[in-house]
């Protein structure tokens, strides 16, 4: 399966996560003690681990998974950190920026195993505190591996970039055949003026003066991509030509506007085997050279370096652009309302101006919306694989099934969901389903199943994530959390089932019997549930023994604008989402009915609660008693209820603006909106209501 | 030196009346005075918050101080105003009042520190008081009479 669509978000997290680690290290160097720290390392390590497994980077995979071993270990108070550590730590960060910068110039992570790193590591598990002596000698080992110095003893190997060109069995057949002919094989870098303008031409009688004297085999980039202007300031090439290098280097400084030209004489030897082992040696060199130089290389033939074509945009900019975009609409709008009263209508241009502005307004409000609105789908999608490898790393035979992955969130928490949803993923593969011969056992389907749920409810949207596999052992949980110390055997009695799952999201608890590197060491359940509640979101756990058990995420939709019915109640505009109203019905006061001295509606064969809003809202309705009653029907969940407003006032776009932090929050009102007259209307939760 | 330096520095003070009585708020506080506009009330919030304005395109809530210093309700007038205060945390808030007075400028020295009875309302709220020309004006503590989380609802 191709992974290069995930390269992308890959990258983005794995730099964030790096960015966290280098925080956090920072930190620990200070406080070495911070649990708080230690435990945002370990699970940074976790994440990055898991990621690196996923994408096949193994090296990245084994140098975090060796870092996460070491701070479990800090976790649990068996090694203590000091700043020989912190300095291993930060030669490990170092090394996976490496991998990191390697995987997006080139899709590949390079070669270097930094086994001494991995090495260190470990001394540290071993050893514990003995880790002093082996730690500096690493260290010094470290700078070459870490940024490899040239290893050609050439004046400026760096520059000559032709060392890296990789030669095809044609081109050394060429070569070698030349080189039989008496004709010289020369190695060119040609640096051209940063301040050039015109690079391709510039290249172009670079490429002709060099024709002149001889013959290009090959060249990087390529003719055509030279061509195009693709490469940055500086090509190379191999040419085969009777001149001396000297001659070729003035045919190449002849040329205006070039900086610098070097030349080198390629080694080949006549007989064709030898020529190959020169070549490979070249090779080998040039690997050994430079690390991010290969990369360059081998991928410019083939176009633009894996850059991400993502722009990040810090969320607080889209916020503002947000808020400048709903003024400018609210100031539009008072400008539509003055110019009519003013009979400015009458002027068709006037007229053209500003049907030209709404439209104008309005797009940009769309495009403002969408740009903060994603499907979770980019996020979704790499679970499929993720899967499968799991299936086969931990031998049971499964299956995901996802539905909703088009459900849109709000960009800030798309970013966020991802690690969470992993997370949840591998506990039901790793702790949730069976093994294929204990499902057998049991009588289910040998494959399990996985289910990953999203979908949109109300003001919410909710993402499920499903298993048929073992479900939880409350008793087992109980058991743990004893042994743990979390909870006393006293305590434990008097907690229900649904408290004694919930223990499943505190710190360091798992009830795997082995540690594994997918999950098992209760860094997944308490990582997902702070994340959620960052979000402002909730988990809750349904679960029955031996059916399975769902996780599931309620997340607000943190929209900054919605589709929302405008209604009124005693004179005073609210807002009520769109999302969450199923019909609005004219209801007889006769066909209220009573139970239990509540007001309630029989709606085609279905009973359903009467709120009078006016009374929620303490206030007089403006509508006499034996009136027809408006009454919206909303949902949360499977539960309904009917909202009974004064007036309906159509529906519209509105801006969701904070009430601010002074006001105590009240559960029934979300926030404020300004309407296009300048009026504040107030948001109804109607969730909160049900 | 330094004492007498400090006696002689000064703050600003914008004064604001309730009935009778002056008030004077520390500019620095100040961000904006409005004139009275419509209020959108918010039901069930604490009493004294008589709702939120929009103030250019921002949610801004308004509270009644009279209500908040267990005064009698706030009578609109065309001299009522409403003063923009900005908080520490970048909050905005908006305080009703009668009337906007005057801007003095009050030396150190002539304020005075009283301590009302624990059992006076207003002790929560006034750090001092300042001796003017027109007679005293009691100085609003800004940040302990707005920063603290309210609890009563």
């Amino acid at each position: 399966m191709d992974v290069t669509q995930y390269l992308e978000i890959f990258l983005d997290e794995t730099k964030e996560h790096l960015q966290s680690l280098s925080d956090q290290f920072m930190i620990l160097e200070q406080e070495p003690d911070n649990m708080d720290t230690i435990n945002e390392i370990f699970r940074s390590a976790h994440t990055l681990k898991g990621m690196a497994g996923t994408m096949g980077y193994k090296r990245l995979q084994a140098l975090t998974h060796d870092m996460e071993n070491v701070f479990s270990e800090v976790r649990n108070n068996t090694i203590k950190v000091d700043s020989q550590m912190v300095d291993l730590l930060f030669q490990v960060l170092d090394a996976l920026e490496e991998y990191a910068e390697n995987i997006q110039n080139t899709t590949e992570e390079g070669t270097n195993d930094n086994e001494h790193l991995i090495k260190a590591l470990n001394d540290y598990l071993a050893g514990n505190t003995g880790a002093a002596a082996p730690a500096p000698a690493p260290v010094a080992e470290a700078a070459p591996a870490a940024a490899p110095a040239p290893a050609v003893s050439d004046a400026d190997p760096a520059k000559e970039k032709w060392r890296d060109i990789k030669l095809g069995d044609t081109e050394k057949t060429v070569l070698a055949e030349a080189v039989k002919q008496g004709k010289k094989c020369y190695g060119v870098s040609v640096y051209v003026q940063e301040s050039c303008i015109l690079k391709a031409a510039r290249a172009f009688l670079v490429f002709k003066a060099l024709e002149d004297l001889g013959e290009i085999i090959v060249s990087v980039p390529s003719a055509q991509d030279i061509e195009d202007e693709r490469f940055e300031f500086d090509f190379s090439m191999i040419v085969i030509s009777e001149a001396d290098a000297e001659a070729i280097k003035k045919a190449v400084l002849d040329v205006s506007e070039i900086e610098a030209a070097y030349v080198g004489e390629v080694e080949v030897e006549v007989p064709v085997e030898k020529a190959e082992v020169q070549v490979a040696q070249v090779e080998e060199a040039a690997k050994a050279d430079n690390a991010a130089a290969v990369a360059k290389q081998d991928k410019k033939p083939a176009g633009k370096p894996i850059v991400n074509r993502t722009v990040r945009v810090d969320i607080e900019k889209l916020d503002s652009l947000m808020n400048l975009v709903s003024e400018l609409i609210i100031a539009k709008n008072s400008l539509v309302s003055t110019s009519t009263q003013e009979g400015m209508l009458t002027n068709s241009v006037f007229t053209e101006q500003m049907e030209y502005l709404e439209s104008v307004t309005t797009n940009l409000h769309e495009s403002v919306m969408k740009v903060r609105m994603v499907p979770i789908e980019s996020v979704v999608q790499k679970f499929p694989k993720m899967i499968r490898d799991l299936s086969k790393k931990l031998d049971k035979k499964m299956t995901l099934y996802m539905s909703g992955e088009e459900t849109e969130l709000d960009r800030t928490v798309v970013d966020e969901i991802g690690d969470p949803l992993m997370h949840l993923l591998r506990n039901s593969a790793d702790h949730g389903l069976e093994s294929a011969q204990v499902r057998k056992e049991r009588g289910k389907p040998e494959m399990g199943s996985i289910f990953l749920d999203a979908y949109q409810e109300g003001n919410n949207v909710i993402i499920e994530v499903r298993d048929d596999g073992n479900g939880i052992d409350v008793e087992a949980v109980k058991a743990k959390a004893i042994a743990r110390g979390a909870i006393t055997a006293e305590q434990a009695e008097n907690m229900s089932d649904k408290d004694i799952i919930g223990l499943l999201f505190l710190p360091s608890f798992s009830t795997a019997k082995q540690v594994t590197d997918v999950s098992g060491r209760g860094v997944g359940l308490d990582v997902v549930k702070s994340k959620i509640e960052s979000l402002s979101g909730e988990v809750d756990v349904r679960t029955k023994l031996g059916e399975g058990s769902t996780f599931i995420i309620r997340l607000p939709l943190t929209l900054a604008i919605i589709q929302a019915l405008m209604v009124e109640v005693g004179g005073e505009k609210y807002a009520i989402s769109l999302g969450s109203i199923q019909t609005l019905e004219d209801i007889d006061p006769s066909e209220i009915e009573h139970v239990q001295a509540k007001e309630v509606i029989n709606l085609r064969g279905t009973v359903i609660p009467l709120i009078r809003l006016n009374e929620v809202l303490d206030i007089e309705s403006t509508k006499s008693p034996d009136e027809n009653l408006l009454v919206i029907i909303v949902k949360k969940g499977d539960k309904l209820a009917g909202l009974v407003v004064d007036e309906l006032m159509g529906q519209q776009e509105i801006v969701i603006k904070s009430l601010g932090k002074y006001i105590n929050k009240t559960k029934i009102i979300s926030g404020a909106t300004i309407l296009g007259d300048g009026e504040i209307a107030l948001i109804l939760d109607t969730n909160a209501l049900l | 030196m330094n004492e007498i330096r400090e006696q002689y520095e000064t703050t600003q003070f914008i004064v604001v009346k309730y009935g009778d009585e002056q008030f004077g708020v520390d500019i620095k506080y100040v961000d904006n005075i409005v004139r009275m506009q419509r209020i959108t009330r918010v039901p069930k919030v604490q009493s004294y918050i008589k709702g939120v304005i929009n103030l250019r395109g921002e949610v801004i809530p308004v509270l009644s101080l009279r209500l908040k210093m267990g005064l009698e309700e706030d009578v609109i007038t065309k001299a009522t105003r409403i003063i923009i205060i900005k908080l520490e945390s970048n909050e905005c808030i908006g305080v009703l009042v009668d009337e906007v007075k005057e801007v003095v400028t009050l030396e150190n020295a002539a304020i005075e520190k009283v301590g009302y009875d624990s059992k006076d309302p207003r002790a929560n709220f006034v750090f001092g008081v300042g001796k003017e020309k027109d007679g005293l004006i009691s100085l609003l503590d800004i940040s302990g009479t707005f920063a603290e989380k309210e609890k009563e609802a």
